[in-house]
């Protein structure tokens, strides 16, 4: 018995599909992983020293996930939706290193060299919303909770 | 063009009769300034003021401390009456913004030649300016100081 006929009679068909099958589902889960790479190295980075919140985080990345996909739902004036909440998360981590409170030019060119988009309209933004505060030394600083009511300009 | 009814509605020209606002509108060009532009750099000759009517800007002063200005009427660049007629702070603009400029040189001519006029708007400039001394170099200072 030769050919097709050899084929068929030794679940030849049926071998070949499932090995498919098996490199297509490996190579999904694959992409899958990579696509996962870039927000878990920037995780590593951010809480690397608290394994304790290890699970926690991987909760919030998925909530994180879903959150994204839903601000591509509602885009707001000129800018890319999502785009404030990506610069505005920038920032916070720039001030982490650099301390509180802040000189914002410093801020604003620090973030223009790590390549943010919108810097100055984000910043402008934060500032009138009240999440960032002037202060009457010419130094700014994120606003907590209760603050975040009080916008406006830090000084005339 | 700026008209006489663009300017009533700033603080600073409040006191201002309508002469004088005729000549200050005369004057007055408007200006658009793309968000990043730096309208002022600090230590380049004072040659216009500007009155904000739409936007926000970033007062950066030497060493790095900085003000924030959002509300229309806000004035930007007093150094250009003051001698000597040299921006001591730099200017940038937080987002896309319209201005009203008035060239230096013309103002200061107006305010040389009417006394009136000249103590209303002094006067004006002179509470931006007491805002801003705290951020101001010590030798700004003392050249201040010595004019007044």
């Amino acid at each position: 018995m030769t050919g097709f006929s050899a084929i068929s009679a030794g679940n030849g068909w049926l071998i070949s599909a499932l090995g498919i099958s098996v490199v297509f589902f490996g190579l999904a889960s694959l992409a899958f992983i990579i696509s996962f790479l870039p927000r878990a190295i920037g995780w590593w980075n951010e809480h690397g020293q608290t394994p304790k919140y290890f699970f926690p985080l991987v909760k919030s990345l998925f909530a994180q996930r879903r959150t994204k996909t839903a601000r591509f739902t509602e885009a707001r004036g000129i800018h890319e939706p999502g785009e404030i909440d990506d610069v505005e998360e920038s920032l916070r981590l720039i001030t982490a290193h650099t301390g509180e409170p802040f000189k914002l030019p410093r801020l604003i060119e620090m973030a223009e060299q790590r390549g943010l988009a919108r810097v100055h309209s984000t910043i402008n933004r934060l500032l009138v919303r009240g999440t960032i505060i002037g202060g009457d030394d010419g130094l700014f600083r994120w606003a907590k909770g209760s603050e975040k009511e009080i916008p406006g300009e830090s000084k005339s | 063009m700026i008209t006489i009814e663009d300017l009533k509605r700033y603080e600073i020209f409040a006191e201002m009769d309508l002469t004088e606002l005729k000549l200050l509108s005369a004057m007055a060009e408007e200006r658009q300034a793309r968000e990043g532009e730096e309208l002022i750099r600090a230590g380049s000759p004072a040659q216009t003021l500007y009155i904000l009517q739409e936007g926000g800007l970033m007062i950066t002063f030497p060493g790095g401390r900085a003000i924030t200005l959002h509300k229309p009427g806000r004035v930007v660049g007093w150094s250009a009456l003051v001698s000597p007629t040299q921006y001591t702070a730099s200017v940038t603009c937080l987002t896309d913004s319209t201005l009203i400029a008035f060239p230096g040189s013309e103002l200061l001519r107006l305010v040389q030649r009417n006394v009136v006029f000249g103590t209303k708007i002094m006067r004006k400039i002179s509470e931006v300016l007491s805002r801003r001394l705290p951020f101001l170099q010590d030798k700004d200072k003392r050249l201040l100081k010595q004019r007044s």
